[in-house]
């Protein structure tokens, strides 16, 4: 097991600077220009591509960034925040949407599963059609609206929440958006819990223990749940690093400087910030990258019977 | 073969009777051909009857077809087209607009209220009142529904035909072939769909054409997860090692052994995935590379109504209630089309 | 599900304890909202009029604005102007930076002179377009040695700075940030890259100093600066500035109290003009940038350069109904525009004249005109020898949620009067749209622009052939020669014939609809009815709180 950790650790190193360097090459190709140029002259531009090495081929170009890389030096913005290390707006970013972004997913698991669990029990009843409809409004209301909605209702009307995030208070500011940003997450788990467990309650092998006398929360917790949850785990991942990585429009909404907002500003600034969308993007993957292998060593854990490749291997 | 067989078969014993041709017959031989428990109903024919036996199923059905009843006549339901700007000019010459009107019925009002409106617009008649610029919410609520119903079915048939495949062969194979695939949709999944979409736009006229490229880029990822998880999950099952050990090919064995037991995840993953297309249309469209004005979509007309959310909320209601609509209808028929396709014991 | 309900109330009164605990002092504090965020605290990298409003709170340059928008006596208490207009001696006051050090000319030398070497982009400021600071142009643009710029400390009290040419605008431009001084002891013990990144590593000389801040941050406060010269006059006791972008968040901020100072647009000015308490709190302000076409003449563009016929250009210019745009899709009280300069931002220093103050000048030229818009099409359509034309507008969506309803507005109004031109609407994020601009890629464009100066040549300059803003590459020998004649020609020291050159090249601009100006922009503000003292500018610094007074 532990070979194949390392074996895949090695391979997402691998895959990680495939992606910078395709994301190099994207966002060299991107219409728009690095630089917000309405005052600047043709000379003062030249300056600065020559002085960020904007002419140099793009393979050395590379590879001067990924040796910068390598010492954690992200570079700096230039035209977001410009002249300021990418690193010191990072820093303030990720922690933010990290925390907002991970209240989000306990609450949004912990919540759907419970969802998910009671409409199965409750199948083809009230609470199962409750579960429905609640998950499909969780899908089709965006977080954004459903915040505004909070923010009216439970800081304009009833003055309660603060109306605006606030470092200083982070854990009571951060309660609307996350809670806004939890729904779809919610929904999402609560429905394929629901659908997961029936598939499973239907099944030979739960039928056998009912017969054997097992019931109530034991079967549950003994054979359903672990059984259905593979699914479970594999809807959550991406959304896992989705909640991280921060929302753009709820973050703009409720002044959270985030990485979401951070990602959007970098693309429809004034400029295309090269450097960021660099720095977010390798953040994003080595996340997204980082999760799949832990669902991967998951599968493994929650269902015996499932061989990854790591068997396979060792 | 029969020759390699070791004769230690026990001699018959002489006594015994030797069956002839004749001693069995079948009374008659339309018993053979007719199983009377199961066979009587072909495969589809049972789903459809399944189907339609289920109330919610059928419910989901009727929704649908009136969605998209209203989409196709809807517009066509008033003067107003969708692109038309409800004006006229007043006595200084100055334009006035019917712009963010509330719901109106002028019939409605005078009976309530017992007066008539007392502005410019008192006898016209809004159902879903109108935008930002005058325009007639009705006509393009049902205008966007068409561009969404369309982009649903995009997702629908992204996730279906790609990702599941995706998913499925990667899991069935595993080892390198899996490794390889695996690595292939990180990347894919890691490249900001904003950044890909603009670089395509170089290449590609903007409009629904490229929103739909952009989707199939990465709209396939999570299903094909999904695809895949469960292929691991089932593939270690005895069927399936019987199905390979009498021959099946392993496209057989995926395709036609293998994935209509997965349908369940998978048709509520493609459930969930309409409504992110339907937002990531209107995104696209934000920044210039979805549907061009003044064309609208379910997601442009709730963005366009977000702007007003507090003070005009009903400019938002409609495309959201549609919208949510359709999720209810297709939920229902995709519950219905799981029970019916893998129908289960104590449903039969 | 009893145990559920429990846990529920548990986090419910958990966190009503932390609002109650959270909730205190900061009373006397004025709550602004800015539209975005501000990007930088360095004069020499800010270039968006949230920073610089922000730098401005903090930092005192040679001169200030007042009220009117006229330059008066900052850290500089008084200038002399030598004979020919070209050399200012500033005498400084007696001022202190926040940490107790004073304010000296050689913190101002040490500042421009690195604008001038870091050659950022509003450092044009400093050269012959703008503020004409000798040296300024070689130093910038050809690599000249920054030391020899204009400016020298003559001691620690006396600035002295040298033109080119004389500028009759100059004092009133030592009021823009780029001008500001740094305390260069302070700027060299930080480690490069910190500079204005954290309230730590930001000096003030200022009414304010810097409370809290970084870089992204979405709320940033100040507090009042007790070592300000003037701090007797200050009766703010701080800012709290909070990053909105949302007009309906906005509206309900103020209307909870949350903020005193709120910027509303479209439907929610509309809201607000309704509501009897609101309509009180509503101040219009004007924003200074004017929004117009731009049209490309070049033959890469609209169809083979369609759009170089002039008549064509007019025809299109006059089916644009701009009062239709302000009244019923901009409506936070911004002004059509029928002029090539926007009014109420450049003021005659003699006659105290607005430039534009007459917008009916060119009105057969601009305005709603559909039959005078015909007979230009008719003779477009004779001359290019065509009568089916395609363009495509293109705006930022991100520049304004009236961007996308204007763009609107005018293909329909273009579409309905004019038979045969079909318009297509793309919407881009504004770094493209500058892109496909820079880039002769473009048909025609819905932009903006903001004066940087209160001097109509901040428009009229962009015109000039081969000027890196004339986007539409229009060029006219007369024009250029105008221009010239102005900035260092036979009228920079004839005030009032300059004053006239300029009417003639602006009449030139519109006869020849080189752009179709639709409207100056305006901000319609909500201010708590306990704010006075706000003071509101279309140039430069939008707004200033030196002397704004709660209750």
């Amino acid at each position: 097991m532990v070979k194949y950790v390392f074996k895949r650790v090695g391979m997402a190193a691998l895959t990680l600077l495939i992606i910078v360097f395709l994301l190099f090459w994207l966002v060299r190709v991107m219409p728009g220009n690095p630089f917000p140029s309405e005052r600047m002259s043709d000379v003062q531009i030249a300056a600065k591509r020559a002085e960020l090495g904007l002419d140099d081929p793009i393979l050395v170009q590379f590879r001067n960034y990924v040796a910068k890389l390598l010492k954690g030096d992200f570079g700096n913005g230039t035209s977001l925040y410009y002249g300021v290390p990418i690193k010191t707006v990072l820093r303030t970013a990720v922690s933010n949407s990290f925390r907002i972004g991970g209240f989000a997913i306990l609450l949004g698991t912990a919540v759907g599963l419970l969802l998910g669990i009671t409409a199965a029990l409750n199948r083809g009843r009230f609470l199962d059609g409750f579960c429905t409809v609640f998950s499909i409004i969780g899908v089709c209301v965006p977080s954004y609206v459903f915040l505004i909605f909070l923010q009216y209702t439970f800081s304009f009307k009833i003055p309660f929440f603060p109306y605006f995030f606030d470092a200083d208070r982070f854990a009571f500011s951060s309660v609307m958006p996350a809670l806004s940003l939890s729904l779809f997450t919610m929904s999402t788990i609560a429905r394929f819990t629901r659908n997961e467990m029936v598939e499973v309650f239907d099944s030979d092998y739960v039928r056998l223990a009912e017969a054997k006398g097992m019931y109530g929360g034991k079967l549950v917790r003994a054979h359903v749940l672990r059984n259905a949850l593979i699914p479970i785990v594999t809807v959550l991942a991406p959304l896992v690093v989705d909640l991280l990585t921060g929302a753009l429009v709820v973050e703009k909404i409720y002044g959270i400087n985030g990485i979401g907002k951070l990602m959007v500003d970098a693309i429809t600034g004034e400029g295309i910030d090269y450097n960021y969308v660099l720095a977010l993007g390798i953040l994003y993957s080595t996340l997204y990258i980082a999760v799949m292998l832990l669902v991967d060593l998951l599968y493994g854990v929650l269902d015996p019977r499932i061989r990854v490749a790591a068997k396979e291997e060792d | 073969m029969a020759e390699l067989i070791p004769q230690t078969v026990p001699p018959v014993p002489s006594d015994a009777y030797v069956p002839v041709a004749g001693d069995f017959a079948f009374l008659d031989r339309a018993d053979i051909l007719t199983d009377t428990n199961y066979a009587s109903l072909s495969y589809w024919k049972g789903v459809f009857i399944h189907f339609f036996k289920n109330r919610r199923a059928v419910i989901g059905l009727v929704i649908i077809a009136v969605i998209v009843l209203l989409a196709v006549f809807g517009p066509m339901m008033n003067s107003y087209g969708y692109r038309d700007i409800v004006q006229f000019r007043n006595e200084s010459n100055r334009r006035v607009v019917a712009k963010a009107l509330e719901p109106r019925v002028p019939w409605l009002h005078e009976l309530v209220t017992g007066e008539p409106y007392d502005d410019s617009f008192a006898d016209r008649t809004f159902l879903f009142g109108t935008d930002d610029l005058g325009r007639d919410l009705w006509t393009r609520t049902w205008h966007g529904t068409r561009v969404s119903l369309l982009v649903a079915f995009v997702t629908i048939f992204i996730d279906v035909i790609i990702g599941m495949s995706y998913g499925l062969i990667s899991g069935y194979f595993g080892g390198l072939t899996d490794i390889v695939m695996q690595r292939f949709v990180e990347i894919a999944n890691s490249v900001p769909r904003l950044v890909i979409v603009s670089v395509l736009a170089i290449f590609m006229p903007k409009g629904m054409g490229l929103v739909i490229v952009a989707l199939l880029l990465t709209e396939w990822i999570g299903m094909s997860k999904i695809a895949r998880a469960e292929m691991l999950k089932i593939k270690e099952q005895e069927y399936v090692l019987a199905s390979r050990t009498l021959g099946a090919g392993s496209g057989h064995i995926i395709f036609r052994e293998i994935l209509p037991n997965t349908i369940g995840p998978i048709i509520t993953q493609m459930m969930f995935s309409i409504p992110t297309a339907i937002f990531t249309e209107a995104f696209l469209s934000f920044v210039g590379v979805g549907i061009v004005l003044p064309q609208c979509s379910i997601g442009t007309l709730i963005e366009e109504g977000f702007n007003n959310i507090t003070i005009l909320p009903y400019q938002i209601l409609p495309p959201i209630l549609v919208l949510a609509l359709l999720m209810l209808g297709f939920n229902f028929i995709g519950d219905g089309l799981r029970e019916a396709l893998a129908p289960k014991l104590e449903d039969m | 599900m009893k145990k559920l309900f429990s846990l529920a109330l548990v986090f419910v009164m958990l966190f009503s304890c932390a609002a109650v605990s959270a909730s205190a002092d900061s009373d006397a504090y004025l709550g602004v909202m800015l539209s975005t965020n501000v990007m930088s605290l360095d004069t020499n990298l800010a270039t968006d009029g949230e920073s610089f409003e922000v730098i401005a709170d903090c930092i005192d340059g040679l001169m200030q604005m007042d009220a009117d928008g006229a330059a008066v006596p900052a850290i500089a208490e008084s200038y002399d102007l030598s004979e020919d207009g070209t050399v200012y001696t500033f005498h400084l006051r007696d001022a202190q930076w926040a940490n107790g050090t004073p304010v000296t000319a050689h913190d101002f030398e040490f500042a421009w002179k690195r604008i001038a070497a870091e050659c950022e982009e509003y450092a044009y400021m400093f050269d012959s377009t703008v503020g004409c600071i000798k040296n300024a142009d070689a130093i910038l643009y050809e690599g000249g040695d920054p030391d020899t710029l204009g400016v020298k400390a003559l001691d620690d009290k006396t600035l002295e700075v040298t033109l080119e040419v004389p500028v009759s605008f100059f004092p009133s431009l030592m009021y823009f940030p780029i001008f500001y001084p740094i305390n260069e002891e302070f700027f060299n013990s930080l480690e490069a890259g910190t500079y204005g990144t954290s309230p730590e590593t930001f000096l003030s000389n200022g009414a304010f100093v810097l409370e809290s801040y970084t870089p992204g941050t979405a709320s940033l406060s100040l507090k009042k600066n007790e070592n300000y010269w003037d701090a007797d006059n200050v009766k703010l006791a701080g800012i709290k500035y909070q990053v909105i972008q949302n007009s309906g968040e906005a509206l309900d901020a103020f209307r909870k109290g949350e903020l005193d100072v709120v910027t509303v647009s479209g439907n929610q000015v509309a809201a607000a003009e309704k509501d009897a308490a609101l309509s009180k709190s509503l101040t219009v302000t004007g924003a200074g940038y004017m929004w117009y076409l731009s049209f490309s003449q070049t033959e890469n563009n609209a169809q083979g350069g369609m759009l170089a016929n002039k008549n064509l250009r007019l025809a299109i210019s006059n089916v644009i109904d701009r009062y239709n745009l302000t009244d019923n899709y901009v409506m936070d009280g911004s002004l059509p525009t029928f002029t090539a300069v926007p009014p109420q931002f450049a003021a005659n220093n003699e006659t105290g004249e607005d430039f534009s103050a007459d917008q009916d000048q060119f009105l057969d030229l601009c305005d709603y005109n559909p039959d005078a818009a015909q007979a230009f099409f008719e003779a477009a359509k004779k001359e290019l020898g065509k009568d089916e034309f395609t363009f495509t507008i293109i705006y930022g969506s991100n520049e304004g949620n009236e961007v996308a309803l204007v763009a609107q507005a005018i293909k329909e109004d273009i579409e309905a009067e004019l038979d045969g031109v079909t318009i297509n609407l793309q919407p881009m994020t504004k770094a493209e749209r500058l892109d496909k601009m820079q880039n002769d890629n473009y048909d025609i464009a819905l932009t903006r622009w903001g004066p940087d100066y209160a001097d109509p040549m901040t428009y009229l300059g962009m015109w000039v052939t081969n000027n890196d803003n004339n986007y539409g590459f229009w060029s006219n020998a007369e024009y250029d020669q105008l221009i010239k004649d102005c900035t260092t020609g036979q009228y920079i020291s004839d005030y009032a014939a300059r004053w006239e050159a300029m009417l003639k090249a602006e009449t030139i601009v519109m006869q020849e609809a080189v752009i179709a100006p639709l409207y100056t922009k305006a901000n319609a503000n909500l201010i708590s009815g306990s704010v006075s003292g706000i003071e509101f500018h279309p140039v430069a610094l939008n707004r200033v709180y030196k002397n704004v007074v709660i209750g």
